[in-house]
C-alpha cells in the first residue's frame, strides 16, 4: 500500500480523535449588545394581560405562553395551554425545541416581569427574535384580569368598555356565572289587545 | 451560520439550482471513481473489488469529520439538519432488495444514469428495469402500505440509540473505516493473483 495512504489514515484519525477534545459548544447566534439595547428599551416586547387573555380565549395559534416559573408554582397555579419552563432549564434541548417552533411567537410570563424579562434576555442572546413579557405578570393578571375593578363613574367609555371585556374574560377563566340580581322583581303589567271589528260586506 | 436554506440565507428557490449542480457533480465523481462498471460495483460481493467500500466510507467519514467542526465552528446548526425518520423492518427488506438488485443488475440508481451518460447498454437496460420496478412498486402500493409505514422510530441517529455522543461515534467510525481500508487492501492483494484484477482505463 502506497505510504500516502497511511498518512491520509493517521490525518483522518487525528482529526476526529480531536474531536473527542472539543469543549462543549457554546456559539449561539448571539444578539450584539447595541441591538439588545435597542430591542430591551421597547414598549413593544411587552404584552399587556388584556392582550394575552384574548389571545388565549381566541385560541390564537400563533402564540404560545411560557411560563418560567418553578413547577410546584405552575402545578398550583397556571394559565390555559401555557408551557412550563422554569427559568434554570430555559438552555435545554426541550427548551429549545419549544422556542424553535416556525412562526410561533413567545410570551414568557411569571409572577411578576423580573423572572421573565430575565428569560426574554436570555431568549434573545441565544437569537430568537418573536419573543415577548407579559407585563405585570401572574399578580397583574389576578388584578386586571381576574378581579377587575368597577372604573369611576366619571370614567371615560374606554374604561368601562375595557371592565367589560375583563368582567367577560374573568368569566371565561374562572368559570363563574354571570351574577344576576333576582331581587328585583318587576311587574309585567299586559294590555290586551283590543279585538278588531271583524270587517263587514265588502266585497 | 447554516443550514443555509432553512435559515433563510439563501431563499428555498435556490433548491433545484442547487440540487442540479450538486447532482452535475456527484455524478462526475461517481464517473470519475470508475462507478460507470458493474464489474467494479458487484466486485464488492464477489471479493475482488472493495472500491465501492472505500470510496463511500471516505465520503462518509469526511463528511462526519467536516460536519462536527462545523458545528463547533458554529458554521452550521446540526440540530438543524433533517434526518429521515427510520422505519426499522420495512428498510431492512428494501435493503435487501436493492442489495439483490444491485448484485443481479451491477448497478445502483444513480451509477446507473452515470453508465447511460457514457453509453453503456447494460445500464439502459437497468433503468428500464428500474422503472418497471417503480410502475409494480406503485401498483401493489396499497397492499403493503401498513407495512411500508410500520415500525417508525422517529427521526433518529444511531449515537442516540447507542447512547453516545456525536463526536465520539464519528471517532469510532473512523476507526472501523481505516481498520476496513487496511483489511480490503489486504484482500484484495491476495485475491488479485487468481483473478484477472479490474484496470481503471
Amino acid at each position: 500500500m502506497n505510504k500516502n495512504y497511511f498518512i491520509l489514515f493517521g490525518l483522518l484519525i487525528v482529526l476526529s480523535g480531536g474531536l473527542l477534545f472539543l469543549p462543549e459548544k457554546t456559539n449561539y447566534v448571539q444578539q450584539s449588545p447595541e441591538s439588545l439595547m435597542w430591542d430591551i428599551v421597547q414598549p413593544t416586547r411587552y404584552i399587556s394581560t388584556d392582550q394575552v387573555a384574548k389571545l388565549i380565549i381566541e385560541k390564537d395559534p400563533l402564540f404560545q405562553l411560557v411560563d418560567v416559573r418553578p413547577d410546584y408554582d405552575f402545578e398550583a397555579f397556571s394559565l390555559p395551554n401555557s408551557f412550563n419552563i422554569p427559568i434554570d432549564s430555559i438552555l435545554t434541548d426541550e427548551a429549545n425545541d419549544i422556542f424553535n417552533i416556525e412562526d410561533v411567537n413567545t410570551i414568557f410570563l411569571s409572577d411578576d416581569d423580573i423572572k421573565a424579562d430575565q428569560a426574554w434576555v436570555i431568549a434573545k442572546r441565544m437569537g430568537y427574535k418573536s419573543v415577548y413579557v407579559m407585563k405585570g405578570g401572574l399578580n397583574c393578571w389576578i388584578r386586571t384580569i381576574i378581579q377587575p375593578q368597577k372604573p369611576s363613574e366619571s370614567a371615560p367609555i374606554t374604561e368601562f368598555e375595557l371592565y367589560n371585556f375583563r368582567k367577560g374574560a374573568s368569566i371565561y377563566f374562572t368559570g363563574a356565572e354571570l351574577s344576576t340580581n333576582s331581587d328585583i322583581k318587576q311587574e309585567v303589567s299586559i294590555t290586551r289587545k283590543k279585538k278588531e271589528t271583524v270587517a263587514e260586506g265588502g266585497c | 451560520m447554516g443550514p443555509l436554506i432553512p435559515l433563510g440565507q439563501i431563499s428555498s428557490g435556490w433548491d433545484f439550482i442547487i440540487a442540479l449542480i450538486i447532482g452535475i457533480a456527484f455524478g462526475f465523481i461517481l464517473e470519475a471513481s470508475g462507478f460507470s462498471s458493474s464489474r467494479n460495483i458487484t466486485g464488492v460481493f464477489y471479493g475482488y473489488n472493495f472500491v465501492v467500500l472505500r470510496f463511500f466510507f471516505t465520503a462518509v467519514i469526511v463528511a462526519m469529520i467536516g460536519l462536527e467542526y462545523f458545528d463547533y465552528m458554529g458554521w452550521i446548526d446540526l440540530n438543524m439538519i433533517y434526518i429521515l425518520p427510520t422505519y426499522l423492518s420495512p428498510m431492512i427488506v428494501g435493503a435487501i432488495i436493492m442489495g439483490v438488485g444491485f448484485i443481479i443488475g451491477g448497478f445502483c440508481p444513480g451509477t446507473s444514469y452515470t453508465a447511460i451518460a457514457i453509453g453503456k447498454l447494460d445500464a439502459i437496460v437497468f433503468t428500464l428495469g428500474l422503472f418497471l420496478g417503480i410502475f409494480i412498486f406503485s401498483e401493489i402500493f396499497p397492499y403493503i402500505e401498513d407495512f411500508y409505514y410500520s415500525g417508525n422510530m422517529g427521526n433518529i441517529t444511531i449515537s442516540e440509540v447507542l447512547g453516545i455522543s456525536n463526536k465520539l461515534f464519528t471517532f469510532i467510525f473512523v476507526i472501523i473505516a481505516v481498520i476496513a481500508f487496511y483489511v480490503t487492501w489486504l484482500i484484495e492483494k491476495k485475491v488479485r493473483k487468481t483473478i484477472n484484477p479490474y484496470k481503471f482505463e
